[in-house]
């Protein structure tokens, strides 16, 4: 495998931007028609994606050990598209194809260099999805509650088909038939629970197509698709800290997740939950949480309004009103929220002096800024 | 043993009419050889059974040459042209820009929508603190006036009670006024004259005047009134007022 031509020729395509993904997959559709029905129909978030793992792919292939498991679990979670073994060898074939279409000096030599690196590829991420075999590739998980919480903001109640086992914290891919073909994630706001449902708080963003949907449309009884579980955002359980968790938005919802896992399954420990929302329509799970701190004496919850001056609540954004109430030193930090949220607080934190290994971060984002009218896609 | 003069090391493993064909020298008489029959008949059945194989082997071939075919074809499927490609590029892109342009329409009305939605709240809200400071106001200077003092910065929370409570003291008031006026009106017309205002003790009479300003001619039977005779549209006109909050 000669990788640094091969760098040199997925140079030369990207160069083109989005010509180049845009070709591989009018090549893929039109030499195997049925894989198309596995996409949305815009593909313009899609082609962004596949070259953006390409080249990560390609930045990683000299260190083998951080690309497998990510190869691995990217197999995994293809499971849910209805991706088999036997697809790969297409999207092989019109990978290369791609390729040769962009590079003038397209020899034997890189072709033989890209097949076998493909075939490297192909084979960790069939191998990936077999290991989780015994996992069904998607759960169907009907909606027995929903929940109009405010304007723009529901909590959903869902019954996977079959036990999903998650840990708190963990974020679940999900699709809904009436957005088909588009995945978002969303992370459960409950530990297992034993009936099996998970709590899901769902904001809808303007002209987000799912989340809109879900807030505005969904029902009870639909029957939404659930990938397997990912995420980083676990409970440390090495650790028996007491714990400081900051929520902005729906951030909350891994927030509760793991005061749901620190009330069933312990170790016993102070819990401080701070949320932040512009104003106080912002709360939206209120009651909640109030039944919470009842329920658990070792719970502390402080709501903050950023943006709201005549309020009975805490002012200021939450990182501030966090330290406010300090000192946090001894804790490990949860902080969860909308990016500019989670920097500025944990940017607090660390300057409190709460080391940065003891802070745990997720941030919550609009899945996707939508493509532009020309089909850009911009982070 | 002849086999159409051809040895058998030479040719191959023997076909079928090898078989078929094959003659044997005959046993001496010291060594009869095999039964002729016997011989033959196994030399058919042999040789029936080797041509079903040979054909099985032949049908065989053919399947796998096609087979082979149909992968070299699959192989080397010619690559679409780059027309084709290039049409549904194109076609691919005209639908991004419809979703993409749907999304935007759809953004801009939901965001032109919120932040409609929040102004009328902030104005709202706005408009309910006024109403909140007002009625803190009203509230410190009844205070003020009536000499208790509560201590600390009450809350919104708290304030809101007060000014439910302040609005259910104004309906009660209105309520009690209206009865007090009739009550009065009536004592007025039946007591005219028999009124004295000794009846009343000098520090309520002062209170009185100072908080309704009416003189002693007036409060005395508004005195006498409450004391003997209740309102008639039920209760007593204190009920009307939230028990739990006083004014001050």
């Amino acid at each position: 495998m000669d990788i640094p031509a091969m760098r040199a020729s997925f140079g030369k395509a990207a160069a083109h931007g989005d010509q180049a993904p845009l070709w591989f997959y009018s090549h893929l559709f039109l030499t195997h028609p049925e894989t198309r029905e596995m996409f949305p129909v815009s593909m313009a978030h899609q082609r962004d994606r596949l070259f953006a793992a390409l080249g990560d792919v390609l930045a990683r292939v000299d260190d083998l050990d951080a690309l497998v498991p990510i190869l691995q679990q990217l197999g995994q979670d293809h499971r849910k598209f209805g991706t088999l073994a036997a697809h790969y060898p297409a999207v092989g074939a019109s990978l290369l194809a791609t390729l040769e279409h962009f590079d003038d000096e397209w020899s034997d030599e890189l072709a033989a260099s890209w097949t076998e690196a493909y075939g490297v590829i192909a084979e960790v991420m069939i191998g990936g999805a077999e290991d989780a075999s015994d996992q069904p590739p998607w759960w169907e998980a009907e909606v027995v509650a929903h929940d109009r919480r405010t304007i723009d903001v529901a909590v959903l109640q869902v019954r996977p088909n079959a036990p999903l086992d998650h840990l708190p914290g963990q974020s679940i891919s999900l699709e809904s038939d009436r957005r088909p073909r588009l995945w978002r994630w969303y992370s459960p706001a409950n530990a297992p629970r034993p009936d099996g449902l998970l709590e899901l708080h769902v904001k809808a963003r303007d002209g987000g197509p799912v989340s809109t949907a879900l807030v505005r449309l969904a029902q009870v009884g639909d029957v939404l698709r659930l990938g397997p579980p990912v995420g980083h955002l676990a409970l440390d359980t090495e650790s028996d800290r007491d714990l400081l968790l900051v929520a902005g938005g729906t951030g909350l919802a891994p927030m509760k997740a793991l005061i749901d896992q620190v009330a069933r399954q312990g170790p016993p420990r102070r819990v401080d939950l701070f949320v932040g929302a512009r104003t106080e329509d912002g709360f939206y799970d209120r009651a909640d949480l109030r039944r919470l701190e009842q329920e658990h004496a070792w719970l502390t919850v402080t709501c903050a309004v950023s943006h709201e001056k005549v309020s009975s609540l805490e002012h200021g954004d939450i990182g501030d009103v966090v330290l406010r109430h300090g000192p946090w030193t001894s804790r490990d930090a949860y902080v969860a929220g909308n990016p500019a949220m989670v920097e500025d607080t944990v940017t607090r934190l660390h300057q409190h002096g709460v080391p940065m290994a003891r802070i745990r971060t997720e941030v919550f984002a609009a899945s996707r800024p939508s493509p532009t009218v020309d089909g850009k896609v911009t982070e | 043993m002849t086999s159409n003069d051809r040895t058998p090391y030479e040719a191959g493993p023997p076909t079928a009419d090898d078989l078929r064909a094959v003659q044997f020298t005959a046993a001496s008489m010291l060594h009869p050889g095999y039964t002729d029959r016997e011989v033959d008949e196994f030399v058919a059945l042999a040789a029936d059974q080797l041509a079903r194989l040979t054909e099985e082997n032949a049908q065989l071939r053919d399947q796998l040459r096609g087979m082979q075919e149909h992968v070299a074809a699959v192989a080397s499927q010619p690559s679409p042209s780059d027309q084709a490609v290039g049409i549904l590029a194109t076609a691919q892109r005209t639908a991004d820009q419809y979703v993409a342009e749907a999304e935007d329409f759809s953004r801009q009305m939901t965001s032109e929508a919120r932040a409609q939605y929040e102004e009328q709240l902030t104005q709202a809200r706005e408009k309910a603190g006024a109403i909140i400071q007002a009625a803190q106001e009203a509230r410190a200077a009844i205070v003020a006036a009536g000499g208790t003092a509560t201590g600390g910065g009450p809350d919104t929370a708290e304030l809101q009670e007060q000014v439910a409570y302040l609005k259910a003291f104004g309906q009660a008031c209105r309520v009690q006024l209206r009865s007090y006026l009739e009550a009065l009106l009536s004592d007025v017309e039946t007591e005219w004259g028999r009124a004295h205002p000794a009846v009343l003790p000098p520090a309520l009479l002062a209170q009185r005047d100072q908080q309704i300003g009416p003189g002693p001619d007036a409060a005395m039977p508004f005195h006498s009134n409450a004391a003997t005779d209740p309102p008639a549209e039920g209760g007593t006109p204190a009920a009307a007022v939230p028990a739990t909050r006083s004014p001050s």
